[in-house]
């Protein structure tokens, strides 16, 4: 077990992986969320529903799709139906357990930035948009975000909020208007598991803050390297957890679904 | 007899696509664009073109590309397939040289938009977007983009409202249609159903045209009835980088030769928006028809391979 050779980027989907519950209905967005999903659906959770935005009810994947939506997505399907029903019905009327977020610029407050880098009108990049990510980040009970820790990735503030995390603070999605305003969220990357201290009351303490900290750390990475890829001042916990090394069997499977590594090149 | 409305792609998109149109654009990501009918608008190089859709992928590259299009109001532009970063170039460059205006909506947002176009609705409540930057900014050329109210029943409640989507056309590519226009649409068919009825004129390129006797021994398979359409076009193959769902699946190679066309156009100066032109010009301007474009993508041979990819992952 101990000598298990892995990647800390392997390690992240399995880790991710672990976050989803059997019998859940999850929404997944492009790239390592599919693959953790996949993963989940094929360990510890036969009974997890998935469903993707361009309408793909309930698929048993086997390969890695390329995207969205392409055919992978669809295999053995329990329905193809349509954007209106994934969105309006399924994810908007409050259905969707877990909102399941792949890579973008992440702020202290896990809002979400795939539309600009820099000025909205005049931007240093053009990002293709929301998709399906901001409804995601809305109306999701809780929220998973998968991503590489890099920097440029884990700013203070976002450019531009595309999703929203908690905005501004602990009430800042209740002050929006959004019901879903008190959801877990919780972001997995290479280095650490962080989460949104979002804790409404606490026993002879303040309430949290809504902003993000630190709850694991990856086997051999420091609480240095961590700040030192993260743009802003994370919230220490101690004791800091570690995450399970992963076993033989879920890295072949990941190995398995993804043979490619499709989503390990960026 | 109804009258057949079957028609080449050239008098479809001459009737029915002019200068200033908004364009509703079926289709997501790798799957179902409406290649045959983007190449037959470019080729007609109709102007000022406003584009509608949830995810506009490659067809609607090729016409901000072919610098066509003013503004697009969308979810996402994105074209992201394996080993492929995700935005859709020609997009990228135009909006980013000031060129072009993206109107950024959301999936559920822009279905619901055109939710209540199909049913004649001014508007439609919505309950994403509150408390993002999608509130925050609209493109310059957009008047009021949405309105929040305090819902009627519920007092305190915040309510968004987006306004109706009907665009001008809707431009689809499906599996089948019958001569009259019935649409049979198989896999999954994202936006395409609300989209289609909130369309003042419809054109539909497809796989098969089929009978409408057949379509009447089992009617309640059609995903679209008639009167919604305006245009039919055959054209196998039609949706070609992308997939058609149990016909073939997306030409990978190609799409990643287009996208890298369009990077070189973003990032490289002349020279880039040479081989971006060089790409326009070999694959849609320099062919007649769609058909000759298939054979220059490598006809028959490529695309019973494309039809195996289907099959595999079947």
């Amino acid at each position: 077990m101990g000598d298990t050779v892995y990647e800390n980027r392997e390690l992240m989907v399995i880790e991710a992986s672990k976050y989803i519950r059997d019998g859940e209905i999850v929404f997944v967005g492009l790239g390592l969320p599919v693959i953790a999903s996949t993963l989940a659906q094929r360990m510890h959770a036969p009974n997890m529903t998935l469903v993707i935005e361009s309408g793909v009810i309930d698929p048993q994947l086997k390969l890695v799709p390329l995207s969205i939506a392409d055919e992978r997505i669809t295999r053995k399907a329990a329905m193809l139906g349509s954007l209106r029903e994934v969105f309006g019905c399924i994810l908007q009327r409050g259905m969707v357990d877990v909102g399941f977020l792949g890579g973008a610029q992440i702020d202290q407050y896990a809002n979400l930035n795939s539309t600009v880098i820099g000025d909205y009108y005049k931007p240093k990049v053009r990002f293709p948009g929301s998709g399906g990510a901001n409804p995601a980040a809305c109306h999701a009970k809780r929220l998973l975000i998968i991503t590489p820790h890099q920097q440029r990735r884990f700013v203070k503030k976002c450019d531009y909020i595309t999703s929203p995390g908690y905005i501004d603070g602990l009430y800042g999605r209740k002050n929006a208007g959004l019901r879903k305003w008190n959801p877990s969220i919780t972001i997995i990357t290479d280095l650490c598991v962080m989460d949104s201290d979002s804790t409404l009351y606490r026993y002879q303490g303040s309430p949290g803050s809504g902003q993000l900290r630190l709850v694991k750390l990856m086997p051999g990475t420091t609480v240095e390297q961590v700040v030192e890829n993260t743009g802003f001042e994370l919230i220490m916990t101690s004791p800091v957890d570690v995450v399970d090394l992963p076993t033989e069997s879920e890295l072949s499977l990941l190995r398995e679904i993804d043979p490619e590594g499709i989503y390990f090149q960026e | 007899m109804r009258n057949s409305k079957i028609m080449t792609v050239s008098e479809a998109v001459g009737r029915f696509i002019f200068d200033g149109a908004s364009i509703g654009v079926g289709g997501m990501n790798v799957v179902g664009s409406p290649m045959a009918i983007a190449h037959e608008i470019v080729r007609q190089k109709k102007k000022e073109l406003t584009l509608l859709g949830c995810n506009l992928s490659v067809a609607a590259d090729i016409l901000i590309g072919a610098g066509l299009v003013k503004k697009c109001e969308c979810g996402t532009c994105n074209i992201g397939c394996r080993g492929m970063p995700s935005m859709a170039y020609s997009a990228r460059k135009y909006y980013e040289e000031g060129k072009l205006e993206i109107e950024d909506y959301e999936h559920l947002a822009m279905v619901s938009r055109f939710l209540a176009g199909e049913m004649g609705l001014p508007f439609m409540p919505v309950m994403s977007c509150l408390g993002s930057d999608i509130l925050r900014y609209k493109a310059p050329s957009t008047g009021k983009k949405f309105e929040i109210i305090e819902n009627p029943w519920n007092s305190g409640e915040k309510v968004l409202l987006m306004p109706a989507a009907t665009p001008d056309v809707a431009i689809i590519h499906v599996q089948k249609v019958d001569e009259i226009g019935n649409v049979i649409m198989e896999g999954f068919v994202a936006h395409t159903p609300e989209m289609v009825r909130a369309s003042k004129k419809v054109i539909v390129s497809c796989e098969e045209i089929i009978s409408s006797e057949e379509t009447r021994n089992y009617p309640e398979m059609t995903t679209i009835p008639h009167i919604y359409v305006h245009a039919i076009v055959e054209q196998p193959c039609g949706s070609h980088p992308t997939a058609t769902l149990r016909y073939y699946g997306c030409d990978v190679e190609h799409l990643r030769m287009y996208q890298e066309c369009a990077e070189a156009a973003l990032k490289e100066g002349s020279s880039g928006m040479e081989s971006y032109e060089h790409y326009l010009q070999e694959y849609v301007l320099s062919c007649a028809t769609f058909d000759d474009y298939l054979e220059k993508v490598g006809g028959v041979s490529r695309l019973t391979e494309l039809r195996r990819r289907m099959r595999e992952v079947m």
